[in-house]
């Protein structure tokens, strides 16, 4: 009695363990990332306009169909990144993700007063730089930090009426992404 | 004991990233949210439910994203169902809501009609609630048209809301799903 009650502790404790190894190296292991998803659409070069969302087909990723996404992957080895650009006057927003999905960095256009989208990616010891002033940047940059140096940077934006999701698409492809030039 | 081990191992891990409610997500009527899924350096748990779910999550500061898999009477919901979404939201600038299938997130509305519900662009009642309803037959007041068949999960996202975060805040106002009745 007492020996099959240990047996049973031995199993709980085991699946315990077991448990924790599954949920702190599921992280790793996921193939269903939304970086592999990205990194599948092509190679890395500048903003790329995602599919708008319609009725039937997959969405892997999630996606709300009111919004139109743009994405732009960034190495911080060759340098500081940067998303600059214009967007229209409607909601939208920036989130910077680390490979495993985590989001680095958000914000909005709440705060903002004009459409001007001015955003400066570094690593740690660009950030050093930073302070140090030994890099050159200009004013008025919108400075993100980010611990590790792959990074996948979002806008989402809403247009005001699916009638002018063109447009506002154009206006997203009109971003410029990559690094700086210091 | 290998069985039991097992058994919980994966059991619980399965159930913690499904249910999540005693690791990390929040409940509120019939609907579920992950709370810290846009925040940088999440917990374990919801660092695991980001990598199985591999979407695009919603970072902390651009909204948040609710998702109903039960109607308030705790019933699968149901495409061969009438739904009646009824009620009020927390303050955002605006929230959208789609009806997707559970597998692949797609939306399952009629492909030539609109895909979702978009908050400024419903009619409302004089005091500004408003009445959804998602069906495949015809509905009165806000209808989006479904198809197909088999349960689907209804997705309420809440853009440049402060729900849920900051001190003090807390949402007690999601509107209730109502089976009203099935096919």
């Amino acid at each position: 009695m007492i020996r099959t009650g240990l047996w049973i502790l031995a199993g709980l404790v085991l699946g315990g363990i077991i448990h924790i190894v599954v949920i702190l190296l599921l992280p790793a292991l996921s193939a269903t990332a939304a970086w592999d998803r990205i990194e599948a659409l092509g190679p890395a070069q500048g903003m790329r306009v995602l599919a708008p969302v319609t009725a039937g087909e997959p969405n892997p990723l999630r996606l709300d169909p009111e919004l139109a996404y743009a994405v732009c992957r960034v190495d911080l080895r060759n340098g500081p990144g940067s998303v600059t650009g214009t967007l229209p006057q409607s909601f939208w927003s920036v989130a910077v993700y680390a490979r495993n999905g985590t989001v680095v960095y958000s914000t909005t256009n709440r705060d903002s007063t004009s459409n001007l989208l001015d955003l400066g990616l570094f690593n740690p010891a660009q950030t050093r730089l930073l302070a140090e002033q030994k890099l050159d940047v200009a004013e008025g940059l919108l400075i993100v930090e980010a611990k590790e140096d792959d990074l996948m940077v979002v806008v989402r934006l809403a247009p005001p009426h699916p009638a002018m999701r063109a447009r506002y698409e154009r206006a997203l492809a009109g971003l410029s992404c990559g690094n700086l030039s210091v | 004991m290998i069985v039991i081990a097992l058994g919980t191992g994966f059991g619980l891990s399965w159930y913690a990233l499904n249910d999540g409610r005693l690791v990390g997500a929040v409940e509120i009527g019939p609907w579920q949210a992950w709370r810290d899924v846009g925040v940088p350096g999440p917990d374990p748990y919801t660092r695991a439910y980001i990598a199985r779910s591999g979407a695009l999550e919603l970072g902390a500061s651009e909204g948040l994203q609710f998702i109903a898999t039960f109607d308030s009477d705790n019933r699968r919901l149901d495409r061969n169902c009438r739904y009646r979404i009824d009620g009020t939201t927390p303050p955002a600038r605006f929230w959208t809501l789609v009806p997707v299938s559970a597998d692949t997130g797609a939306p399952i509305t009629r492909p030539d009609g609109p895909a979702d519900f978009h908050s400024a662009r419903l009619s409302r009642a004089a005091d500004g609630s408003v009445e959804l309803y998602v069906s495949k037959t015809l509905a009165p007041q806000n209808w989006l048209e479904i198809a197909g068949d088999g349960p689907f999960n209804l997705v309420l996202t809440l853009y440049d809301t402060s729900s849920l975060s900051g001190s003090g805040a807390n949402v007690t106002t999601l509107p209730s799903i109502i089976r009203e009745s099935c096919a």
